[in-house]
């Protein structure tokens, strides 16, 4: 973060400006904060473990819908949802759009529901299961040629 | 063990006359099981060219009016009109989605308006509720064998799975949600298990080993991807005890998708449902040439069909998917070899 506001101000703000902030960081170390402890690190992961579980009950479960369907009737083991590809044109829409957009489309029409919030708990666990069932894929924004299925699962859910 | 043999032509006659016109199509066709063994006797090959159709996978709600109803309909009535007519159509499991009698018996009435014969095997969305209850009052044992043109048909139920719901103290309605999800956590694997193994050897022992056989299960009979349950986990014995014929052709549900696979004297393919399709798992399939292509999710239809095997007198032949949107690439639309 810290070296892309630095860069930011060189491009855009001037030398004037680059001068003073090369003085602030002279005094202020480059460091914004200590680096995570082995505890706060487990904590973080323990917190996005729990939003992907989150995630993954409410892509099995109907209440999404109206007609029974889940996520997974189409999408077992968020196969097929492809979220490294979005930002993409979507031909459905019409439009380019990111995930969550596509998450809504599905649980609007083939599921015959309610639109969720874009910025609910609800569609970032489903997001967040989505991406993580997709770890360590390679960024395709804009990819609508092709399908792709997740990480290998041999048994269980699919992440720890 | 079949149906159709213990069938008289007033039963016969009783599911086509359903359909009126039908009755007459069917008996001016000579479709009646008395007539074509006489037509059997008096040739050398090994059977008479004939038409089925295999439908599956319709996935029913207990809910009026759900989408899925309505695609199973078009599915019944497009097998109506087909031209020929299949001698009969198998059903590869799936008519409910939650194992619910009420599922069922939709599934059953729709069905019914077949002008022709229906068989069944269960899948694992119509067993786990009531461990294949209802199912059995309605379609009667779930393992069966019939004679036909000079085929040998089987029909097996390949879903059953060690218990996995007494230990955890699961209700019927939990262990059924369980087996709901293609990627369940804690099923197991599938298998056709000890019993209809011994069924088989029986059942296939008199056959002389150039009889045509079919078999037809839930799952595919080779390892395809474990963890979507794309595997019988005894297909290896199964397909030992049929390795003395010369050829076998089996037919399986499950997958939602075109997927095609040969082992030994065995040919196997998947078939489309009238739910929804199924994308492909990160494997390299055995055949890449015979797949479908991706589904518009915009479509209801598309990834969806029907599909009739013509059998020809040497025993061979094509299955041939009736995909409703453009689904099949030109290599498959033509049909695939068996």
């Amino acid at each position: 973060m810290k070296s892309n506001i630095k860069s930011r101000l060189f491009t855009f703000t001037g030398t004037t400006v680059a001068i003073v902030s090369f003085a602030f960081l002279a005094i202020e170390p480059a460091q914004a904060r200590k680096p995570f402890t082995q505890d706060e690190l487990a904590a973080q992961y323990k917190d996005l473990m729990a939003t992907v579980k989150e995630g993954d009950d409410l892509w099995h479960s109907a209440k999404l819908g109206k007609n029974g369907l889940a996520c997974a009737n189409c999408h077992p083991d968020a196969a097929a949802s492809n979220p490294h590809t979005f930002p993409k044109w979507q031909a459905n829409l019409g439009q380019v759009i990111p995930l969550r957009d596509m998450i809504n489309w599905c649980i609007q029409v083939p599921l015959e529901g309610q639109a969720l919030d874009a910025n609910s708990k609800e569609m970032k666990a489903l997001e967040a299961y989505s991406f993580y069932m997709h770890r360590g894929f390679k960024l395709k924004p804009g990819e609508n040629t092709r399908q792709h299925p997740p990480v290998e699962v041999r048994s269980g859910a699919g992440y720890p | 063990m079949t149906d159709f043999s213990k069938m008289n032509r007033r039963e016969f006659l009783g599911i086509t006359g359903k359909a009126g016109l039908a009755t007459l199509v069917a008996s001016a066709a000579g479709v009646s099981f008395g007539m074509v063994q006489v037509a059997e006797a008096a040739g050398n090959s090994r059977l008479t060219p004939f038409r089925f159709a295999i439908l599956t996978d319709a996935h029913l709600y207990d809910i009026p009016d759900h989408k899925f109803d309505g695609i199973l309909k078009k599915a019944v009535d497009d097998v109506n009109n087909m031209n020929p007519l299949p001698d009969f159509v198998v059903y590869l499991g799936d008519i409910g989605q939650s194992g619910k009698r009420a599922e069922l018996e939709k599934g059953k009435r729709i069905l019914s308006k077949l002008k022709v014969p229906l068989k069944v095997i269960p899948g694992e969305h119509d067993w786990y509720l009531d461990m294949g209850q209802a199912w059995r009052d309605m379609f009667g044992s779930p393992t069966w064998s019939f004679d036909h043109k000079g085929v040998h048909f089987i029909g097996m139920n390949s879903i059953l799975v060690r218990d996995f719901w007494t230990m955890k103290g699961l209700t019927p309605d939990e262990r059924m949600g369980f087996m709901e999800e293609l990627e369940c956590h804690h099923c197991g694997l599938w298998g056709v298990r000890e019993e209809q193994l011994e069924w088989l050897k029986k059942d296939v022992k008199k056959l002389k080993p150039d009889t045509p056989v079919v078999v037809f299960t839930h799952s595919p009979l080779w390892d395809y991807y474990p963890r979507w349950n794309f595997q019988t986990e005894d297909a290896p014995q199964i397909r030992e005890i049929l390795s003395g014929f010369e050829r076998v052709m089996a037919f399986h549900g499950h997958v939602h998708q075109v997927v095609y696979n040969r082992i030994g004297n065995l040919s196997s393919i998947g078939t489309l449902s009238t739910s929804w399709p199924w994308p492909y798992p990160g494997i390299e399939l055995p055949f890449p040439d015979i797949k479908m292509n991706r589904v518009d999710p915009g479509d209801i239809l598309d990834g969806l069909g029907t599909q009739y095997i013509d059998l020809e007198k040497e025993f061979s032949g094509a299955l041939h998917y009736d995909a409703w949107a453009d689904l099949l690439p030109e290599g498959v639309k033509k049909g695939v070899k068996l």
